[in-house]
């Protein structure tokens, strides 16, 4: 911004600092009142029992491990299944949805072919359907294939690049690459699909990588899924245990609870920490939704 | 025109591979898109329970929705209400804040990084859990409030309270439309600022005159956004009231409520049903918003 004119100068230069102090100490004060909850919730997993309901400080009288030791074994089959439930399903949908929406974004943005622009728009379309409209007939679906109860309808489906909003990611990031690189690698008689993964995938780790964080952030935190399609507790992912331990009307070991919660946010906490360029900019510029 | 064989051929060479490429896009529209998305609507006009086939039973499913459901109105209030007050709430945090943090701030990226974490780890069954636990009786909401002498009810389990919890719980999640905001008030060219500055603008003028017009593309985006995700909730509602959307319906999300149609009872016709008026719903608000669009939103020539 251009500097302030000359007569202004010096009333700015005294109100500055003391602006910019009021300022900053409202945006503590704000950040702080956002984080508190999570900072409760972390310090009450360390609190004894009787100490959590009692307290509103961030910091136990009394620390214990109690919380994680009995929340870990605290159900039938313990968390550390869950996790692996949970990671395997998130894998394997990173996995699913990079393959399946890079070949479907490779062709939209990168070949000429008769029906491409129909099918755009009912690709951008189908971004717009609410799930519940396909909800029903899906489940009808995998349970006449005997799939309910597995972890396969979490799974197949993002093989098949049902999250139709990553194709559009990989398609914007694809259209920026120099067409230059794309007829080079032709002339030296690439066929696409060399031209896709000589050519056009080493470029596009940052959507690539946007992708897959998005994706194992959606898949880890996803709950109705699961809710309808798992019902045998070994397959439980680590959102059902959680959910599990807060069904009972009386719940009576919060400890536990907090402990399996706070361990149930440290993988996307994680990412957060490593890669939050990514998803600061996979928001600011696709508007994706979280 | 005459398609020569050649011609064809060539269209077919041309088309070939990308249609490999799009296979597996396509078997997923098919199969789990489009092919559902009609299903659901022949299913809408039956009675099916999952086991056994389908019975056609015409518009009854929504002839009861329209005029003999109750749950059904209990649920389309809860969730207007908490569109309409979730949503704008949310919004004008995340405005507030960006607008704050554009100034050019020292220490941004944290200030950005601490108000973004939330909407993060929001989706999070174990925040919904959280959550409950802040709003109980006991809770650390009440504990905060006992200082000032004040005993505040358990608000997740008090029908006047419940859904405010949840809508605070929304606008908690402010920082994802706030980065948008912050990446679109980057776009704005200075140059506008410091001609009004000449012109002699105040602060709020600027805002009103400059900021905002030049802002309405991206707050456009962030309402449409921010809308469908709100008529979609479900998880934090399932959480608080276990499952069962009370007490008294207060907290019956739309989404709940099909889920408890579906799932609770497999009523899956009228589960069906509703899950298409819900696609209306959605529809009509969104071509709504578009339609006011070229009033309100400024798309710059």
């Amino acid at each position: 911004m251009l500097e302030p004119t000359s007569p202004e100068r010096p009333a700015r230069a005294t109100r500055r600092p003391l602006a910019s102090l009021i300022v900053h100490a409202l945006l503590i004060a704000t950040s702080f009142a956002m984080l508190y909850p999570l900072l409760w919730m972390l310090a009450a997993s360390f609190k004894p029992q009787e100490e959590i309901f009692s307290s509103t400080s961030l910091i136990p009288q009394q620390f214990t491990l109690d919380g994680y030791v009995s929340g870990w074994s605290g159900l039938s089959v313990d968390f550390g299944r869950f996790f692996l439930n949970s990671l395997t399903i998130s894998l394997l949908s990173i996995a699913g949805n990079l393959i399946a929406c890079s070949l479907a974004a490779f062709a939209f943005a990168r070949l000429q072919f008769p029906g491409r622009k129909p099918l755009f728009a009912i690709l951008l379309l189908t971004m717009m359907l609410p799930y519940h409209v396909t909800l029903i007939p899906q489940y009808v679906m995998f349970f006449n294939l005997g799939w309910v109860n597995t972890l396969l309808p979490l799974i197949v489906p993002k093989f098949l690049a049902v999250d139709a909003f990553f194709i559009f990611m990989m398609v914007q990031f694809f259209r920026g690459i120099p067409h230059e690189i794309q007829e080079a690698a032709i002339i030296d008689g690439c066929n696409p699909l060399q031209v896709y993964w000589y050519a056009i995938l080493p470029l596009s780790t940052p959507v690539l990588a946007t992708a897959a964080i998005f994706t194992f952030i959606f898949t880890w935190d996803d709950f109705f899924g699961p809710l309808i399609y798992l019902s045998d507790v070994r397959k439980y992912t680590v959102s059902l245990g959680l959910r599990t331990f807060v069904d009972g009307t009386g719940i009576s070991n919060w400890g536990a609870v907090f402990a399996m919660s706070c361990l149930a946010l440290v993988p996307v906490l994680l990412l957060f920490l490593f890669f939050q360029r990514f998803l600061i900019q996979g928001i600011a510029t696709t508007g994706i939704k979280r | 025109m005459p398609s020569s064989p050649r011609r064809t051929s060539q269209t077919l060479r041309k088309a070939a591979p990308a249609y490999l490429f799009l296979t597996p896009w396509l078997l997923g529209l098919l199969g789990l898109t489009m092919g559902p998305t009609l299903i659901s609507l022949y299913l809408s006009f039956t009675s099916f329970d999952l086991f056994q086939a389908p019975q056609w039973i015409g518009a009854d499913n929504y002839l009861r929705i329209a005029t003999a459901d109750p749950n059904f109105m209990a649920s389309m209030r809860v969730t207007f209400m908490f569109v309409v007050t979730a949503v704008p709430l949310k919004l004008c945090f995340a405005l507030a804040l960006a607008m704050i943090l554009n100034r050019g701030i020292s220490g941004l990226p944290v200030y950005r990084a601490i108000f973004y974490l939330p909407s993060l780890l929001g989706s999070s069954i174990a925040v919904a859990i959280l959550w409950r636990q802040l709003f109980a009786g006991d809770g650390v909401v009440n504990g905060l409030l006992a200082p000032f002498g004040i005993q505040g009810p358990s608000w997740i389990s008090d029908p006047r309270y419940s859904l405010w919890s949840l809508v605070l719980l929304s606008a908690w999640q402010f920082g994802s439309p706030m980065v948008i905001f912050l990446a679109g008030l980057r776009q704005i060219p200075t140059d506008l600022y410091e001609a009004a500055s000449i012109d002699g603008a105040t602060r709020l003028r600027k805002f009103v005159s400059i900021t905002l017009p030049l802002l309405t593309p991206v707050i456009f985006f962030n309402f449409i956004v921010a809308m469908i995700d709100a008529f979609q909730s479900f998880t934090p509602a399932f959480v608080v009231s276990r499952g069962t959307g009370g007490p008294l319906n207060s907290t019956l999300f739309y989404a709940l409520y099909i889920y408890r149609e579906a799932f609770g009872f497999f009523h899956m016709g009228y589960a069906s049903a509703l899950a298409w008026v819900l696609l209306v719903i959605i529809a009509i608000f969104t071509a709504i918003a578009f339609l006011t669009s070229r009033f309100w939103v400024y798309y710059d020539a």
